[in-house]
């Protein structure tokens, strides 16, 4: 089990209130996996400093969450897979 | 006091990481590492920014992650 760190951009379009939820859904395979969701923290929309996919706008989210690699993993493909995502990281933030 | 021009020696700048004893840094922290690059949005030299090899390694590798995430510019028209 590892400590990782997740950013999220999600589309503008979507309605800030289901954020959350929508997120939730996501991390249902953290916690099914054994791994736990410390911190989910959703920062509102911010201006980009480019355009990623014609938007000038974004919802930022930042997960913080302990996982096996395997788990991050495929969460991360999911995550990748889905339309209102734009864009997503993840780190290791005691590495450094 | 007045030093002349021609024999000025530089003050020695220390890191600003190293003086604030700061391990990690930070890619989410955009005001800090906006401090970091020109106004053209590139990333400040080491002789420039004083730091050290290692947090000015640290720094360059959170700015090219905050870029990746859109906090900060990789390119700035605006002059």
């Amino acid at each position: 089990m590892r400590r990782y760190e997740m950013m999220v951009i999600l589309d503008p379009s979507m309605d800030e209130r289901a954020v959350q939820p929508s997120l939730e859904q996501f991390l249902a395979v953290v916690r099914n996996d054994g791994g736990t969701v410390e911190k989910v923290d959703v920062w509102g929309r911010r201006r980009l400093s480019y355009d990623i996919e014609k938007k000038s706008e974004g919802i930022y989210a930042v997960v913080d969450l302990t996982a096996t690699p395997a788990t991050v993993k495929e969460l991360d493909r999911q995550l990748n897979l889905n339309e209102g995502i734009m864009r997503t990281k993840v780190l290791r933030p005691e590495l450094h | 006091m007045m030093a002349k021009p021609a024999l000025r020696k530089p003050k020695k700048k220390v890191c600003l990481f190293c003086h604030d004893k700061i391990s990690y840094v930070d890619y989410k922290d955009t005001g800090l590492l906006r401090k970091f690059i020109s106004d053209r949005g590139k990333i400040r030299a080491r002789r420039v920014t004083g730091n050290c090899t290692q947090h000015q390694r640290d720094v360059a590798t959170a700015i090219k992650n905050a870029r990746e995430m859109a906090l900060l510019p990789y390119t700035s028209t605006t002059r």
